[in-house]
């Protein structure tokens, strides 16, 4: 083989074995390429030098310390992630959907929730009395027993001296029904919004009112 | 690209036979027992590694630390010049290995595709500490800052090829590493730094063109025939 100076990069560059033997045996009458091939092998022998296999007696359990916990933390995650193992097994666009589909459920559910929801106390709600409500009904409770303190006293004379069986009944009735208007009249009292108490002692009123207006017609 | 000052007297210095992966078009430069040795010669080996990292079995890391741990740190202490971070960057690549070992199909070997993972990562390392130091000059951009090392047969000539390393292109001094301090085929190393076997060929031959110029003096009138 017939090897030039001029070969010389070519074959360093990417020589065949036979290429680089023909180089050598021309390097050997050619002052220049035996320089050339001894500074480009001194390259590699310098580069030997960088070599340093030396062995580090703490990274190996280093790295198998690392890579143990790896593992374990892998584990663990792919335990948390049980239920959503299907996930990777899904397209993209079947998550993008299902992810839509989730939303409109909630949506939806929010806003039933929000039209569903049960009613607040009404402020019109008759079983509570209001303040101004409250006032009327006193006054004309009032105003209704000192109508009623009226028939008493011109019943009283009848009642106090009974003349009949009849009239001893209506007085004792009239004394049961006193009570319970005292009674009554103490519950309200302590409850006075309280609107069954008030109908209860309108009931009870009205009771006394016929009672002596029977005791009045039973005089005449 | 002019000289450095770092000329060395190539005649005194280097004595030794050329050594016959020099004439080779493929040095493989590995003996049985090195720490080389696992790389092309076990193939079925390869695979079996591959395969045990798969199940997660450390006894495969293990496997594949004695088989090249040694060159990984090597080669990661030449990229980024100080051993602390190399073992950093070793760990990390088997870290990665694990997490990614299940994307690996075998295009490659198993060694040549951990130590493109170590490159990639000695990459990162190299630029998280850019970003660190926040150097913006671009001479001084990635390049290693060496540490001191046990002397050799051949100290200041390492220490003058480290610091003409130094002034090389990351890409021609990441291909000289592995070629001629590692001793990967042009094959690999293409594999590695996904470029093709000419590219790497090519690169070489620059790097070690630079690297002949930085070191030594060019030769004023040398006589061709």
């Amino acid at each position: 083989m017939n090897i030039t100076c001029k070969d010389r990069d070519r074959i360093f560059q990417d020589g065949t074995p036979e290429e680089w033997a023909a180089l050598e045996a021309h390097a050997a009458a050619c002052a220049a390429c035996t320089d050339e091939l001894r500074a480009w092998k001194s390259l590699s022998v310098a580069a030997q030098e960088m070599r340093d296999y030396a062995e580090s007696s703490t990274l190996w359990p280093r790295i198998e310390c690392a890579l143990a916990e790896e593992a374990d933390r892998a584990a663990r995650g792919k335990a948390r992630r049980g239920w959503f193992s299907f996930l990777p097994q899904i397209s993209m666009g079947w998550q993008a959907v299902l992810a839509g589909a989730f939303v409109l459920i909630l949506s939806i559910s929010a806003g039933w929730v929000i039209l569903h929801q049960p009613k607040r106390p009404d402020a019109s709600d008759s079983s509570l009395l209001k303040s101004q409500a409250l006032q009327d009904v006193e006054n004309a409770e009032a105003a209704y027993e000192k109508a009623i303190d009226k028939l008493a006293v011109q019943a009283k004379p009848q009642l106090d001296d009974p003349a009949s069986p009849l009239l001893a009944n209506y007085h004792e009735k009239l004394l049961v029904l006193d009570s319970a208007i005292a009674e009554l009249r103490a519950q309200a009292g302590l409850n006075p919004s309280n609107a069954q108490l008030r109908y209860q002692l309108l009931a009870m009123y009205q009771e006394k009112q016929r009672t002596l207006e029977e005791v009045l017609e039973a005089r005449q | 690209m002019g000289t450095m000052g770092l000329a060395l007297p190539w005649k005194a210095r280097i004595t030794s036979a050329p050594r016959e992966r020099e004439t080779r078009v493929e040095p493989s430069g590995f003996s049985e027992g090195s720490p080389n040795s696992g790389v092309l010669n076990g193939l079925g080996e390869d695979a079996a590694l591959a395969a045990g990292c798969r199940t997660g079995d450390l006894r495969a890391y293990e496997r594949l630390y004695l088989l090249h741990g040694a060159r990984m740190k090597n080669l990661a202490r030449n990229l980024l010049g100080n051993s602390s971070d190399a073992e950093d960057a070793v760990q990390e690549t088997f870290l990665k290995v694990q997490r990614s070992i299940a994307s690996y199909r075998g295009q490659s070997s198993f060694a040549t595709w951990t130590f493109r993972i170590l490159i990639n990562t000695c990459y990162d390392a190299r630029r998280s500490r850019m970003r660190k130091k926040e150097v913006a000059s671009d001479d001084t951009e990635d390049k290693p800052k060496l540490e001191p090392r046990a002397p050799g047969a051949h100290p200041s000539l390492r220490m003058a090829l480290e610091r003409a390393l130094a002034e090389l292109t990351q890409h021609q001094r990441d291909v000289f590493l592995l070629y001629e301090v590692e001793g990967f085929r042009h094959a690999e190393i293409a594999g590695m730094l996904s470029i093709t076997e000419t590219a790497s060929k090519n690169t070489l031959f620059q790097a070690k063109k630079n690297l002949r110029q930085m070191l030594e003096p060019p030769r004023g009138n040398a006589e061709t025939r």
